[in-house]
């Protein structure tokens, strides 16, 4: 049995127990939808929780030096409540700019396509944001946290949409998710990708993550993933895809997840001329050491961290130790899916004792670099300043 | 393996008894006219903090407004207006925030029961004794009549909102109302009929 369909299988066992959890939760959480405090059980005890309503949480850099994010280290950002849904009731429908309209259950899915197992990063887009100044409005992400690289499981979206034969003016595919809101007029979370993207042989219709079925948080019991691209691309809870002429007109497309077509001073309100966010730019971060770690005088550093860029290839990955004059190429690993983030690591021994600053910056294969601190947008989107952490060395 | 989720779901169980689905600590904006509305229309989804942590130019408030009623929040443009205006006076980046003053649009003279009814919105949708929007006070107070459990359901039903009872314009929940101040309501309405 290959690995994507045992996770299917452990999926159905987690549904069984579903019906009881409803129940109990019931009284507490508005009815169909989970608790926080069970979501946060299935989380880290460090996890830095940015907001509850709607529930947001990270951990920052140096809890991410693991070459795939662990489960239970992986970012939580809801746009609205966690629903509790039951795998055995849950369909997928395809419809829109389609030959023909179709509904699968999750069990459909994992019958009649190809199964694939991929690494790939998700970003929120508005990770890092509380380094933008001025303040921009959103979700405080900590300079680094918002992210995160797991194992996906699940079957080709490009698969699924060619069953329902895709019309010729098609041009983007919306995802619907199934997360209720506080009130019963919440706009419902609608993303659309253009239709290269959705044809993509690594996005994904997803089922598991890290060889389990997808936690509750994370989209349980479908979701897309569109590896590399802002988060919200990658639509939890899943249950319907519609295939459209132009992008989705809706809240979350228009006034959310978008930034100036050229850039604003900082603090001027958005201009009339927006572009979506799609795929992340170039960025890069230290996972160890940690912030203010100690080393004897007289020994080497090794600097770790990870690299990744949205569209295309990181191609390489510095270190600086004097405030950004001068940097040093780190050894950056290669192998790996192809939206999954590089490790890479460099070795030195410091000059001098005291206080040290490690920064990082990497570069992708069109020669962009990450700069020392990203242009200003309202929304304080697509933060990848350099990263900087600082340690000391003993006398 | 089947074990261990099912054991991990048992865990998930016994927490989400404990809990409620709305924070039971009580989140205040800087005190002027139109906070109270401000509160309780923005803390239907989402803390507080999100307001104090990034002040905004009034452009961009207007456009954060914009957004938060098309993601759903349930607020007339009077309303709006008036959000628009607190916000961009009390959480303004460009300018320091005036000193502390009552709110003065929570008016109602020394009744302290027309403060809250005006300062949550309240009288947009209810009267004492017309069907506006909703159901009279004194129509909530005859359904009740007689229901040892009444104080209970009501306060849930201001609290939580709802929909179905009266008819399908959905009553938006109030999560910015003190427990006090439910309580006081809560026994006002029922003494209505």
């Amino acid at each position: 049995m290959d690995e994507s369909r045992r996770n299917f299988l452990a999926g159905v066992a987690a549904a069984g127990a579903l019906t009881a959890l409803r129940d109990v939760n019931a009284q507490t959480a508005p009815e169909g939808t989970l608790a926080n405090e069970a979501i946060k059980q299935g989380k880290l005890a460090s996890m830095q929780w940015h907001s509850e309503r709607p529930l947001t949480g990270s951990l920052p850099a140096h809890e991410h030096d693991f070459d795939v994010t662990p489960s239970e280290r992986m970012f939580v950002r809801n746009n609205l409540l966690t629903p509790a849904i039951d795998i055995h009731a849950h369909r997928l429908s395809v419809k829109g700019l389609v030959d023909k309209e179709l509904s699968f259950s999750v069990f459909d899915l994992a019958k009649m396509f190809t199964t694939v197992a991929l690494q790939g990063m998700l970003e929120c887009a508005g990770s890092g944001r509380s380094a933008f100044r001025p303040a921009a409005s959103g979700t405080p992400w900590l300079e680094t946290g918002g992210m995160g690289c797991p194992k996906w499981g699940g079957v080709r979206l490009a698969d699924v949409l060619r069953a329902a034969g895709v019309k010729r003016d098609a041009a983007h595919v919306a995802g619907q998710g199934g997360d209720p809101g506080m009130v019963p007029g919440a706009a419902p979370v609608i993303r659309s990708i253009p239709l290269r993207k959705a044809m993509d042989e690594n996005t994904l219709v997803a089922w598991a993550m890290n060889g389990e079925p997808l936690p509750w948080v994370h989209g349980y019991p479908l979701r897309l993933v569109v590896p590399g691209w802002v988060g919200s691309a990658s639509t939890k809870w899943l249950h319907t895809l519609t295939v459209l002429d132009a992008p989705f007109s809706g809240t979350y497309m228009n006034n959310s997840y978008i930034v100036p077509r050229s850039p604003v001073a900082p603090g001027e309100k958005m201009p009339p001329e927006t572009v979506s966010a799609e795929a992340w730019p170039v960025k890069s971060m230290i996972t160890s050491p940690a912030p203010n770690a100690r080393f004897k005088g007289g020994g080497s550093i090794t600097v770790r961290g990870r690299a990744w860029v949205g569209e295309g290839e990181v191609a390489k990955a510095e270190i600086s130790t004097d405030e950004g004059q001068t940097w040093q190429p780190a050894r950056l690993s290669r192998d790996g899916d192809k939206y999954a983030w590089r490790s890479f690591t460099y070795e030195f021994k410091p000059e001098r004792p005291g206080y040290l600053t490690l920064l990082a910056r990497a570069w992708d294969s069109r020669g962009n670099a990450q700069p020392a601190a990203p242009s200003w947008n309202p929304l304080g989107y697509f933060w990848n300043g350099w990263h900087r952490v600082g340690v000391v060395v003993e006398a | 393996m089947w074990l261990l989720k099912l054991r991990g779901l048992a865990g998930l169980l016994l927490l989400a008894g404990a809990i409620n689905a709305y924070p039971q600590k009580e989140d205040k904006l800087i005190s002027g006219p139109g906070s109270t509305l401000t509160e309780n229309k923005c803390q239907i989804c989402h803390e507080l903090q999100h307001i104090r942590r990034a002040p905004l130019s009034r452009g961009e408030w207007a456009d954060n407004l914009r957004n938060m009623k098309a993601r759903g929040t349930p607020m007339t443009d009077a309303e709006m207006a008036v959000i628009l205006d607190y916000l961009s006076t009390y959480y303004n980046r460009e300018k320091p925030a005036p000193a502390p003053s009552a709110d003065t649009l929570a008016a109602g003279g020394d009744d302290p029961i027309q403060k809250l009814l005006n300062a949550n919105g309240c009288a947009g949708c209810h009267s004492a004794s017309q069907r506006v929007v909703g159901p009279s006070f004194g129509e909530v107070a005859q359904k009740y009549a007689g229901d040892a459990g009444a104080p209970q359901k009501l306060a849930a039903k201001i609290r939580n909102g709802g929909q179905g009872t009266w008819g399908q314009v959905p009553m938006p929940p109030n999560p910015g109302l003190s427990e006090a101040d439910l309580r006081r309501l809560v026994g006002w309405v029922l003494s209505q009929k």
